[in-house]
């Protein structure tokens, strides 16, 4: 133990915080991790890939690109007010609550619907449907030929 | 309480009001702010896992269900299974790159269930040995290579 290469993705180092608070014997193999992730961050998080977290200031162009793109495209997916209609689903597969009248969706080109909060999240991470993993630009591009 | 929490919330009412054939959550393992849980497994009747019990531990980030849950093998018991570390990293796409919020406690246990249920030979993976001595503590930061899904 102790040899652990850091070979492995760098990423979001948050997600280790639990385990290793928890599990005595880290702590003696060296100073203890700096908590920088319990600063605020002044730019805002995006994720150029799910697993992928990173400042606005330090995302590479690539990535810029990538969520600018991703910004762009989403404005264009229609959104809505829930009226009742249930043939549009009743549920946000996302926070797996129940549609209450009034809230704002979003429907995605597959037919699939979720909150527009819920799947804005998402989309920013993951241009695919959570639900039959569609991709969301592809459809997006032939609903702009086919019309 | 958070998204987080609510959400899950609602997945430990459902998984506990209707668990799935195998599958039984330890409600007592569940921490105060839901963010780790041990989930029970049972080795399907006629697999090769028959009559074996096993014990899977969840921890989730406060980004759940946008970030994918933490989840591996605890306990004396890690099933000896090609994408199954002798150190209880499981080797599953959903798990990392194929992870989507759609995705819940329980569709995570059944495709580990399912997994298990289609062995053929038991064993370890052929990079067993050096992957447990080098890898990091947390699965999710491993950057895996799928083995193919037949096995
Ligand atoms: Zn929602
Ligand atoms: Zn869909």
């Amino acid at each position: 133990m102790g040899n652990c290469l850091k070979a492995q993705s760098a990423d979001d180092i948050s997600l280790l915080r639990g385990s290793e608070t928890q599990d005595g014997n880290d702590q003696a193999l060296g100073p203890p991790p700096p908590y920088q992730e319990r600063v605020a961050p002044r730019a805002p998080i995006y994720y150029p890939s799910p697993n992928v977290s990173r400042p606005a200031n330090l995302l590479t162009e690539d990535e810029q690109v990538k969520i600018a793109k991703r910004l762009g495209l989403i404005v264009h997916l229609p959104c809505g007010v829930y009226d009742g209609c249930s043939k549009k689903g009743k549920e946000c597969a996302i926070c797996m609550c129940d549609f209450v009248m009034g809230e704002s969706l979003r429907f995605l080109p597959c037919m699939h619907t979720y909150h527009k909060d819920c799947i804005d999240d998402w989309l920013m991470r993951s241009f695919t449907c959570p639900s039959c993993m569609e991709p969301v630009d592809a459809a997006l591009l032939t609903s702009y030929e086919t019309s | 309480m958070t998204s987080m929490e609510k959400r899950l919330q609602k997945e430990l009412q459902a998984l506990t009001k209707d668990p799935p054939a195998g599958v039984i959550v330890n409600t007592e393992s569940v921490s105060q702010n839901m963010s780790e849980w041990i989930v029970d497994l049972y080795g399907a009747p006629g697999s090769l896992y028959d009559g074996e019990k096993f014990q899977l531990s969840f921890k989730f980030s406060p980004r759940y269900p946008f970030d994918s849950p933490q989840v591996m093998f605890i306990g004396p018991n890690i099933p000896v299974h090609p994408h199954v570390y002798s150190n209880g990293h499981i080797c599953l796409s959903i798990l990392t790159d194929d992870w989507s919020p759609a995705l819940s406690v329980t569709s995570v246990c059944l495709s580990i269930v399912s997994m298990l249920s289609s062995c053929q030979e038991k064993k370890r993976p052929p990079d067993n040995a050096i992957y447990v001595k080098t890898c990091s503590k947390n699965p999710k930061k491993t950057r895996w290579f799928y083995h193919d899904d037949t096995v």
